[in-house]
């Protein structure tokens, strides 16, 4: 449920962007991930909670088929993205990381421009027809994320002179540059600073009318400050799923308070 | 743990027992560092110092300029120019020639050339000497009738006599040369017609035979270096990184690559010598290819370098930091294009050093390349490349080799001249790899 | 006091709408105080009956106060002058909600006394009393409005002022009673308003002091001037 009362932006909450129904992982013979349940809202911030190894970046990585890469990682259940299965044989993993883009813990540019960072997506899926168009993209997904006017005149310069900040705000730039619907987040702020960590957190909250924002992160206030929908992960289940308020002022479930109050975890 | 009031003070500002004695081990630790450096660069130094000054002498020759009249009796009898005739005047025929003119000019310079007999005085010069201004009139048949100066090498005695390596004593026992002689070649020191030049032809000039040390030069050597060195580039390199992308990033990882990583290391520390026998057996005897050849040469070192190649690829492949490749895929990037547009690229630097490093170590084997013929004598110069790469060839470790095993002291000289020139080319290898490494590092 | 935004901007939203609700419950008390005072000179039953049905909506409003203050709290683990902020709201709500229930009581007496024959000239002290303490409430909701240190120690100061007017009703009442016994319930009725106001006065002046605490992190250390107190076995 939105908070109307708190005059937010009027965003449009209703249908389920991505359903998981009986996930379960298993690496190798460790089951690490047993029967999630969860529904993944369009034009929402869903944060991730739980203590580590609890399997939140597991679940994570599960929606943009990121386990791929992972030998030994088996998924069994079923994961529809707008109702398409995503582990369907037919469906090439490259198309749906197009789909549904990634930003890293630690911010991780190309060793390459500025500007080629943000258009190597769109280079390689085809979005643009000519130079204009590629530099159109480059200069929306930029100011989208909040970086443009500090790169404006230095678009040609080397990625790893920016800030760890400003570094993930172009992971966030060149993870939206390719047109996704969702943008998973694997705890993006652990690697900054408290001022950077407010900078992204302002940039999720408003990416959040455009996008769908899943966020993984180990910090509850983070969670609680950015997030409308809250999911407690705890050894591998998930324990928990609602509206952030009512998660943080009065969960249903006591190992969730146990952990927010910081009794467990 | 109770503070107790009445504690012993214990200052910092003297060191205890434990203390000195780890101090004390260190500064030794140190000491040892220190001295096995030292002792190292000492041998270095040794070693460098006495290649120098065995071997500088090779840079410089002895000429002796001699106005020469090419009287037309003598090289055209018949008098029409024609070459094919003329080539009916042989070597001994200008050696005779080139004699009388320098004798002539001695006489001119005042200079008493009659304790010693004309065929000593034409002993003067090489012998190559002669074949020379064959070869160039027989080129240039206008040149009969006029009178030009030319530059010809003085004989191998009297440049070693120039170079110390002779002495009046040693002359007086030596077959070859008599003090007689080496009195002249002073006074024509003194008036100029002999003189000591830098010697380019050192680095040109094909190998001579063993009785004209003054004419041997590494030409053909370098040459066959430099087209074993393209063919080892041209196929080590692009075979070695394929290997290595194919095992380090497509290549599922199970028994059977673990099998082939050990193997490829092993490879590595075989000796060389077992190459030249497989170069034999498989290029020579089954493919048939022409002994002494470039092209086999090539062969036998790309296989000796490519497990080098593959070994330093996969090194810096695995150096490239997963986030890279994660970020590559994460905007939807395939396998391939993950590797090729940014896990390549960064993985640059550490392939070429491998790969340079590579090709110096094998520009400097010797033992593959006896195996395979190409220690042969050979004078003509391979052609232009590709036929080239199947004209026989030498290579430079194996010029050095051959010259030591010649009798004639000037073949020392040779020999530690042409080590120098191969570590020259080492040099000049090992700071490209430098250059480059230090260029495109990147940090991340 | 920092008056910077903060960068995340539904921080600012969450902590505006939280004090835009402190605003409106302030209103509706002062509104409701003007009323009822009127309501008791005119007599007029209807005006008392509005007054005692709005006290519903104030302590809808309270209580919608604390469970978003108590979000706040929760979600954003605010610090220095927004924890200030956060929990002086909760304080004031609490006030405010004390004050809207004085003023109903008024209302509810007022009809009361509609009953009674008026006795001469009290209700217009009332009114008056009540119209001082609701300046005290403006000037307090003011004060906490501009974070003004001054206005807010000003409030406080004038408490005294109030309670000389209650002192100075406290006798007219007694005066009225001695003089005539019909009077004594009337005068009962009213003592017990204008102790209600005076009550309501020192809410204010409570208010005023959380001021002081959201401006500078400690309540005034003195304690509140008081005007004397009216009774004859008097404590020195």
């Amino acid at each position: 449920m939105n908070n109307m009362i708190f005059l937010e932006r009027n965003v449009e909450v209703e249908k389920n962007k991505i359903s998981a129904q009986g996930v379960q992982v298993f690496y190798g013979e460790n089951h690490a991930l047993k029967d999630v349940n969860v529904d993944i809202l369009d034009k929402t911030v869903t944060a991730f909670i739980g203590p580590s190894g609890c399997g939140k970046s597991t679940f994570l990585r599960c929606l943009n088929r990121m386990n791929d890469t992972i030998a030994g990682c088996r998924i069994v259940g079923d994961i529809r993205l707008d109702g398409e299965d995503i582990y369907e044989a037919a469906v090439d993993p490259v198309q749906l990381r197009a789909k549904v883009g990634m930003v890293f813990q630690k911010p991780n540019p190309f060793p390459k421009s500025i500007y080629d960072n943000v258009a190597y997506g769109p280079k390689i899926h085809g979005l643009s027809r000519s130079k204009a168009e590629l530099d159109e993209i480059v200069e929306t997904s930029l100011r989208r994320a909040a970086l443009w006017n500090e790169v404006k005149d230095r678009l040609h310069a080397g990625a790893t002179g920016l800030s760890g900040g400003q570094q993930q705000r172009l992971c966030i730039a060149r993870a939206i540059a390719t047109g996704p619907e969702v943008l998973l987040m694997d705890e993006p702020c652990s690697a900054l600073d408290p001022i950077a960590t407010a900078q992204v957190e302002q940039l999720i909250d408003e990416l959040r009318s455009r996008y769908s924002v899943v966020i993984v992160t180990h910090s509850m206030q983070q969670a609680a400050r950015v997030s409308q929908r809250t999911a407690f992960f705890h050894m591998g289940n998930l324990v928990e799923y609602g509206e952030t308020g009512h998660i943080f002022t009065n969960p249903s479930d006591p190992r969730t308070e146990s952990y927010i109050t910081g009794r467990i975890g | 743990m109770t503070n107790d009031a009445k504690a012993t003070f214990t200052s910092i500002k003297n060191p205890d027992a434990r203390t000195k004695k780890r101090n004390a081990a260190e500064k030794r630790f140190r000491a040892y560092g220190l001295l096995a450096v030292a002792v190292s660069v000492v041998a270095l130094l040794f070693l460098l110092s006495s290649i120098w000054t065995k071997g500088s002498g090779a840079f410089y020759q002895t000429y002796l300029t001699v106005s020469v009249t090419m009287s037309a009796e003598k090289l055209d009898p018949k008098g029409n120019r024609d070459p094919d005739e003329m080539k009916k005047v042989t070597t001994i025929g200008y050696s005779k020639l080139i004699a009388q003119n320098l004798i002539d000019q001695l006489a001119a310079n005042g200079i008493d050339t009659s304790n010693v007999s004309d065929k000593n005085i034409a002993k003067l010069l090489s012998s190559e000497s002669a074949a020379t201004l064959r070869n160039q009139v027989l080129a240039d048949p206008k040149l009969v009738g006029q009178t030009q100066i030319f530059t010809f090498l003085a004989s191998g005695r009297i440049d070693g006599y120039f170079k110390g390596r002779v002495t009046m004593e040693s002359a007086a026992l030596d077959n070859n040369i008599s003090p007689a002689q080496l009195v002249i070649a002073d006074e024509m020191k003194n008036i100029g017609i002999l003189s000591i030049k830098f010697n380019w032809k050192f680095l040109s000039a094909p190998d001579a035979s063993e009785l004209r040390p003054e004419a041997a030069g590494l030409g053909v050597a370098i040459l066959g270096s430099a087209y074993m060195m393209l063919v080892v580039l041209g196929l080590a390199l692009p075979l070695g990184v394929a290997a290595s992308i194919y095992l380090e990033e497509f290549a599922t990882k199970n028994r059977w690559t673990d099998v082939i990583e050990v193997n490829v290391s092993n490879l590595a520390a075989v000796p060389s010598i077992v190459f030249g026998i497989l170069g034999l057996a498989i290029f020579i005897n089954i493919g048939g290819l022409p002994q002494s050849a470039s092209i086999v040469g090539g062969l036998v070192l790309t296989l000796m370098t490519l497990p080098t190649v593959i070994i330093s690829t996969r090194a810096s492949l695995q150096a490239v930091p997963p986030s890279i490749r994660d970020g590559a895929l994460a905007v939807g990037a395939s396998k391939m294009q993950s590797v090729f547009h940014h896990v390549l690229p960064l993985a640059m630097p550490g392939i070429m050093t491998g790969t340079i490093i590579g090709v110096a170590r094998a520009l400097g084997e010797t033992a593959p390349l006896l195996l395979i013929g190409m220690v042969a004598f050979v004078r003509d110069f391979p052609a232009s490349p590709p036929s080239g790469f199947f004209d026989p060839a030498t290579a430079l470790p194996v010029q050095v080799y051959q010259w030591t095993q010649r009798a004639d002291p000037a073949f020392t000289e040779r020999a530690s001249g042409a080590i120098i020139v191969l570590l020259g080319f080492l040099l000049v290898l090992n700071s490209v790899a430098i250059f480059l490494r230090s260029r495109f590092e990147r940090r991340w | 006091m920092n008056n910077e935004p903060h960068i995340a901007s539904a921080f600012d939203r969450d902590l505006e709408a939280i004090q835009a609700m402190i605003v409106r419950m302030a209103g509706l008390v002062e509104t409701s105080l003007l009323q009822a005072a009127e309501a008791l000179e005119t007599r007029d039953e209807e005006l008392a009956d509005t007054v005692r049905e709005g006290d519903k909506v104030i302590d809808d409003l309270e209580l919608q106060i604390n469970t978003e203050a108590a979000r706040m709290i929760a979600l954003r683990a605010p610090a220095a002058s927004d924890l200030r902020t956060a929990l002086s709201v909760i304080k004031i709500a609490a006030s405010l909600e004390r004050c809207g229930d004085y003023t109903k009581n008024l209302a509810k007496r007022s009809n009361v006394l509609a009953q009674l024959s008026p006795v001469g000239g009290s209700t217009r002290s009332i009114r008056r009393i009540a119209k001082a303490v609701q300046l005290q409430l403006a000037g307090a909701i003011d004060a906490y409005i501009k974070r003004d240190y001054d206005m807010a120690v000003e409030v406080r100061n004038r408490d005294k002022d109030i309670d000389q007017m209650y002192n100075a009703l406290f006798r007219e009442f007694l005066t009225h009673m001695m003089e005539d016994p019909r009077n004594i319930t009337a005068c009962m009725h009213l003592h017990f308003i204008a102790k209600n106001i005076e009550r309501l006065g020192d809410h204010a002046t409570g208010i005023a002091e959380q001021v002081i605490y959201l401006i500078t992190g400690h309540l005034p250390e003195e304690s509140r001037p008081k005007g004397s107190l009216p009774s004859s076995a008097t404590k020195k």
